[in-house]
């Protein structure tokens, strides 16, 4: 008796072939987009058909492995002040039917009641992927269309499960295609005109979207200004300010930049940015200490230099004709000196001292040759 | 004919024994009576030698002659020898150099080669040569009394191409004439120039210093050269601590002495003919006034007395009531005594170089604290190739530079640790001569007396010499060099 109500509740928990929960849910959410732009992360509504007057519909159905019969669950109930008097006089009823049962009987219900414990654990405990199992094998992958859970079962009564899932990626496509072509077009209409800032607003806010997506940055927000916008603020003070920016501060750009992700929405962010803009601002101006014995810190930032192109190396046509004429100047200078003599070359110098060397062997044959005039060591 | 091992000798057991004695024999007889416990890694063979530093002798442990517990069923039979007919390799090997000879081929210096030609419009050295700017762009000979006297100060280098031509000779370039007419205005007003002469590789500094020196010998200045600034302070000559200085300075007797040897060799002549102005008693051999200055130095017999020599020569050369020549004291390697060097204290700290006496001397006479009362110069040159990395020196050189040139001073580093702030103040007030690449009308010059000496097999026109210029960038002299005498292409 007990194994077979074992295998009826295993039935009524197989997955069922359509598509899952989870996956309906994520179409269903494609199609709400009747609400306005906004920068602020969605939140999905609480299922309508699980709404509290069936929360105590729920309780009975629930299973609490505290009670191990209908009487003690009953007693237990009793005691709840919340209850109206309809409740109590039903459950007392209840209460009293059940202690007019046989004890056999209420021992059989008890063993039923652990058999089904037993035999339904597997269902009621984590999956947990083994860790060093061959290729992850144990894992599942939320990659996959389907969630693979039993779609080997063909009861040859409809499509695949596989089948399902690729027909639902095309719906989403074709929503998605809709959406572009009739929607987006309509959200020029709430573009505003770029309007550069005026004198008084220094801080310049950014902000990162993912359109709706969860994203773990979602909430950053970064603020820039530059220390010499800030008015009523001397030059030492600007100096302090710097020095209190550390390597927020850009030498380069003369900027200091911080962000802020630490807390959960980006209005929280950007609140906390400002009065921090506000407090270092507080800090420069307060004279007790300007930090004076500090020197400006740029050790964080590697200035790039910007190399340009010299002016004077541009190849002008007053260059050019300057430039010829040098070369001009210098043939003719080497010309002068060929016909005075005067140019040095090496290999003639060689050749002559050779032919020289040569001349004074032929004409005075012992000695050798008049030694050159050597020189010192 | 005395017995080959005394009794005493006999009486201790043999220095092979590696048996241990039993103990029981050990405790039975006192005259092998050991201590019991043994340090850990001594063999018990140790123990039969007494305590000394000297290292074991390398090799195989000597074997005993008679094998221990040798009896007589022990047979001397065949033995294995290996490679027997390999020939001895020990007796084909060529000598081995000695000690030194390597090291003293690759320092030599060959100042001449007979395989070059005779420049015959090559002119020497005048003393009012390297100061006329006439002279410019053109390459002048060293006479040889100066050649002498400038190898005896260690001025030529083993990597200065000399031993290319018949007779050594340098360019007069444009810096030559400006640090030359510089000099000779401080030494006619008996100032003190000080200037370091700084600028890239190859670019010829420690040139502009010998051509300097060359001035100076041939002007009868006093020329103290010291020729590496590595020598003084990596640690590779002796030092000691000198008496009654706070801090303490060390003096290096054997490199002092050495460079007395030299300044003796260098400037003999002017040295014979100055007197002392006053008696130095405390000197190995007292030296009354009115002796010449050579005698003088040639009191330092051994290092030890070098240094109080060397103080009272340069006591004597700047005293002021008898008319001395210029000096000229310079040196090359200014990065590696702007820094700690490798020496230590006997606490075992590092030693400034500028605790170092003759540095101390030196950077005295750099930064401008030691006064030259009959004029002078200080000179230093920077080495590019060989440098330890000198922060302090590098920005205190480019500040002067900016300075001179009126542009913006490059500001210290506030958060660096590297400056070595003795360094900076020594080099505070010096001038500094950047030495940058030699202009066309100087390399044609240089290679015309390549050309002349058969050394450049090219005809040296405004084409070959602009190409020479170009790939040298813009003239760096080593480079042209490397360009056109050291390349294989001929």
């Amino acid at each position: 008796m007990a194994s077979s109500a074992a295998s009826l509740l295993r039935l009524c928990l197989r997955p069922s072939r359509q598509l899952p929960r989870l996956r309906a849910a994520a179409t269903r959410q494609a199609t709400t987009t009747h609400r306005t732009f906004s920068t602020t992360r969605w939140r999905r509504a609480p299922p309508e058909d699980e709404a509290g007057d069936e929360e105590g519909a729920e309780k009975i159905v629930e299973h609490d492995p505290s009670h191990r019969n209908p009487g003690e669950y009953f007693k237990a109930f009793l005691e709840d002040e919340s209850i109206n008097a309809e409740e109590r006089a039903a459950a007392t009823r209840a209460l009293k039917d059940w202690e007019r049962l046989p004890p056999s009987e209420m021992r059989d219900f008890e063993k039923l009641l652990t058999s089904l414990d037993e035999d339904a654990s597997w269902l009621r405990k984590n999956e947990v992927a083994k860790r060093d199992s061959f290729w992850n094998e144990d894992e599942a992958d939320p990659d996959l269309i389907t969630d693979e859970l039993g779609e080997d079962d063909f009861e040859e009564d409809d499509i695949l499960a596989m089948g399902h899932a690729k027909l639902e990626e095309h719906r989403e496509m074709r929503e998605y295609a809709r959406l572009a072509v009739w929607e987006l077009p309509l959200l020029s209409k709430l573009a505003k005109p770029f309007q550069p800032p005026v004198d008084g607003e220094i801080l310049r806010f950014r902000y990162t979207s993912y359109m709706g997506e969860f994203h773990a940055s979602d909430r950053k927000v970064v603020v820039e200004f530059c220390p010499a916008d800030v008015p009523d603020l001397s030059e030492a003070q600007q100096l302090k300010l710097k020095k209190l920016a550390g390597p927020r501060y850009n030498p380069e750009k003369e900027i200091i930049k911080i962000s802020c992700e630490r807390f959960e929405h980006q209005a929280q962010n950007k609140r906390y940015l400002g009065d921090l803009v506000d407090k270092m601002i507080a800090t420069a101006k307060d004279p007790t200490d300007m930090f004076e014995d500090i020197p400006l810190d740029t050790r964080h930032h590697k200035f790039k230099k910007q190399i340009k192109f010299p002016k004077e190396w541009y190849l002008t046509q007053e260059r050019k004709q300057q430039l010829a004429a040098q070369r001009q100047q210098a043939l003719l200078l080497d010309d002068a000196k060929r016909e005075k003599g005067a140019m040095v070359d090496g290999m003639q110098t060689i050749q002559e001292a050779l032919a020289a060397a040569r001349a004074a062997a032929v004409e005075v044959p012992v000695p050798v040759a008049k030694p050159l005039g050597r020189g010192r060591r | 004919m005395p017995a080959p091992n005394c009794l005493r000798c006999l009486a201790r057991p043999p220095p092979g024994l590696a048996t241990p004695v039993p103990r029981t024999a050990a405790a039975a007889s006192p005259l092998l009576n050991r201590p019991a416990a043994t340090p850990i890694g001594t063999r018990t063979r140790a123990h039969a030698a007494p305590f000394s530093t000297t290292p074991a002798p390398a090799g195989p442990p000597v074997k005993p002659a008679t094998p221990v517990g040798s009896g007589g069923h022990n047979r001397v039979g065949k033995k294995l020898k290996l490679g027997k007919f390999k020939t001895d390799r020990a007796a084909e090997r060529s000598k081995v150099p000695l000690p030194g000879e390597r090291k003293a081929y690759r320092k030599r210096i060959t100042l001449s080669n007979d395989n070059a030609l005779p420049v015959p419009w090559l002119a020497d050295l005048t003393p009012s040569s390297l100061a006329d700017p006439a002279n410019t762009a053109t390459v002048m000979g060293l006479p040889d009394s100066l050649q002498d006297q400038l190898r005896a100060s260690d001025a030529f280098k083993p990597s200065q191409s000399w031993g290319m031509f018949r007779k050594p000779a340098v360019l007069v370039r444009k810096e030559t004439v400006d640090l030359v007419n510089r000099m000779q205005d401080a030494a006619d007003k008996k100032q003190t120039l000080r200037l370091v002469v700084t600028g890239d590789k190859v670019t010829g500094k420690s040139m502009l210093l010998l051509q300097a020196m060359a001035h100076a010998y041939l002007n009868n200045w006093i020329v103290i050269h010291l020729p590496e600034g590595q020598d003084l302070t990596t640690a590779c000559t002796e030092y000691s601590p000198l008496a009654d200085t706070d801090p303490v300075q060390y003096s290096q007797p054997v490199y002092v002495f050495k460079l007395i040897q030299a300044i003796k060799k260098a400037n003999e002549n002017l040295l014979s003919k100055m007197y002392t102005a006053v008696g130095h008693p405390g000197l190995p051999q007292s030296i009354t006034a009115n002796t010449s200055l050579l005698t003088l130095a040639n009191v330092a017999k051994e290092p030890d007395a070098a240094w109080p020599v060397f103080r009272a020569l340069w006591h004597e050369l700047t005293h002021r009531s008898v008319a001395r020549p210029p000096i000229l004291f310079t040196l090359d390697g200014l990065s590696h005594i702007t820094r700690v060097s490798d020496y230590r204290s006997p606490a075992f700290e590092l030693i400034h170089s500028y605790d170092l006496a003759l540095l101390r001397l030196f950077t005295d006479g750099l930064g401008g604290s030691l006064r030259l009362p009959w004029g002078g110069a200080v000179l230093a040159a920077t080495s590019r190739s060989n440098a330890p990395r000198s922060p302090s020196m590098e920005l205190a050189l480019a500040q002067r530079e900016a300075e001179q040139l009126q542009r913006e001073v490059p500001k210290k580093d506030p958060f660096f640790r590297g400056y070595d702030e003795r360094a900076e103040a020594s080099l505070r007030s010096v001038q500094v001569l950047p030495v940058g690449g030699i202009d066309k009308v100087e390399a044609r010059g240089l290679m015309e007396y390549w050309a002349a000496s058969g050394m450049l097999r090219a005809t040296v026109d405004n084409k070959s010499v602009s190409e020479k210029w170009t790939l040298a960038g813009n003239g760096v002299l080593g480079e042209m060099e490397r360009a056109s005498l050291l390349t294989m292409r001929v």
